[in-house]
């Protein structure tokens, strides 16, 4: 017992250590340039650096150097084992106001890794509360309405069956 | 000598430190190798730091910009007001003229270019400028549909039969097309009704965008009786050159509140302006 203690504090010292000298701002560095190659550009105006997170705030988000949403925040949050990111305030531009909602107060997104191939997905805003799953394994993503507001311009892409409407599409 | 520490508790602290030591190397390592030290943006600005001036004192390979041909009038004259048509009315006279590529429908009373429209009759309309009076015939070969070149003589409905064009028209009159304003906000405020009546792609030449190349337009769609055609380059609008997506979207952006649409294409090996009143 006294030998799994000690490796169990030895574990722990190791993860707390790689969580404490990760790299943070390198590895969003990092990020940007693989969103750079897809044509996907952050503009950030802060980065904020905790031991087990990172803020970027006031984040304009350029698509083949169109401005086509601004970001009040997007946190990144890892335990290793847990990990997720938040982004608040969301707010789109009026060319696609047809296919994304205006507003998006929040969407969370994490993994963990007792489910190592999906991601859970939840978001509210103007349209309601979302709540969804995006599968690595089978390539797609399922959103699922739990309450719906103000849907009319997502309507023709979604579905809806006696639970509601959902959203659902491969990549 | 007595130690500050026992040697086991030195020995757990050393080697403490050395997975901390260990991790720190781990990550410095992926850092150096892997990972950028900067954003994006940042490297760009270290990329672009130059270390001196090249100062060049031939003169530049580069041609000259290629200037736009448009035809220059004089203004100021009764010359540049073109009759295209005439409607009476029992209380109103009603003309439509065409000056400096622009069709402007004119009550009596009511001055382009300086000149006050007096009264008309089935040929000509009558002008008034600082007390002088001109005459402007009426323009009889003009390229224009029916209901411009002929002279109607309507008691009722005279607003209405000026606006007799259809909703959503575009019509050609000769050297360039009139689109109606309904219909170009509705693509102004609707891009996906675009792209379902054209397709467009970028043009690069290496890394940079040249234009955008008209992939196909739609038959009898507005957009077909613009003038453009499949294969197409468009390579500038009203003088902004489609060199970016943002370029391109910076034009769609700002389409609201034109009154004139300059479309320079490349179509095979030649450049063409193609010319546009909304109206």
């Amino acid at each position: 017992m006294q030998m799994v203690k000690k490796y169990l504090l030895w574990l722990f010292v190791l993860w707390f250590a790689f969580l404490f000298f990760m790299p943070k701002p390198e590895l969003y560095y990092a990020l940007e340039r693989e969103l750079a190659k897809q044509d996907i550009k952050l503009n950030e105006s802060s980065i904020e650096e905790g031991v087990l997170y990172l803020t970027i705030r006031d984040v304009k988000v350029y698509v083949k150097g169109i401005e086509l949403a601004k970001i009040e925040s997007i946190h990144f949050f890892t335990l290793l084992g847990y990990s997720s990111v938040e982004l608040k305030q969301v707010e789109v531009d009026d060319l696609l106001k047809s296919k994304v909602p205006k507003n998006i107060e929040k969407v969370f997104a994490s993994h963990n890794i007792f489910s190592p191939f999906s991601l859970s997905l939840d978001a509210n805003g103007s349209f309601g509360v979302a709540k969804g799953r995006l599968s690595l394994v089978d390539n797609n993503v399922s959103v699922k309405l739990v309450e719906a507001n103000d849907i009319d311009t997502l309507k023709p892409f979604m579905k809806q069956d006696e639970e509601g409407w959902y959203y659902e599409a491969s990549f | 000598m007595k130690h500050l520490f026992k040697p086991e508790t030195r020995k757990r602290g050393l080697r403490f430190l050395g997975v901390i030591l260990f991790v720190k190397i781990i990550w410095v390592l992926i850092s150096l190798v892997w990972l950028p030290s900067v954003d994006l943006d940042e490297a760009k600005k270290q990329d672009s730091t130059a270390l001196y001036y090249r100062v060049k004192l031939t003169p530049s390979e580069a041609s000259a910009p290629r200037k736009e041909t448009r035809p220059t009038r004089s203004s100021g004259t009764i010359n540049d007001i073109r009759l295209l048509a005439i409607y009476h009315a029992s209380d109103i006279t009603v003309i439509t003229v065409e000056y400096k590529r622009k069709t402007k429908v004119l009550e009596t009373g009511e001055s382009i270019n300086g000149f006050t429209l007096e009264g008309a009759s089935n040929a000509f309309a009558r002008f008034s400028k600082a007390g002088k009076s001109y005459q402007v015939k009426l323009v009889k070969n003009a390229k224009q549909s029916s209901t411009n070149s002929t002279i109607r003589d309507a008691d009722k409905d005279v607003k209405k039969s000026i606006d007799s064009a259809p909703q959503g028209e575009v019509r050609d009159v000769g050297d360039y097309k009139i689109i109606d304003r309904s219909l170009f906000d509705h693509y102004a405020k609707n891009m996906d009704d675009i792209y379902k009546n054209i397709g467009i792609a970028e043009v690069k030449k290496g890394n940079n965008v040249v234009g955008f190349k008209v992939n196909f337009v739609r038959r009898n769609s507005p957009f077909a009786k613009l003038g453009i055609k499949r294969n197409d380059v468009i390579k500038s609008i009203n003088g902004q050159a489609l060199t970016s997506y943002a370029a391109a979207m910076d034009v769609y952006k700002n389409m609201k509140d034109v009154a004139n649409l300059s479309v320079v294409i490349l179509r095979g090996k030649e450049e063409m302006e193609l010319e546009y009143e909304i109206n």
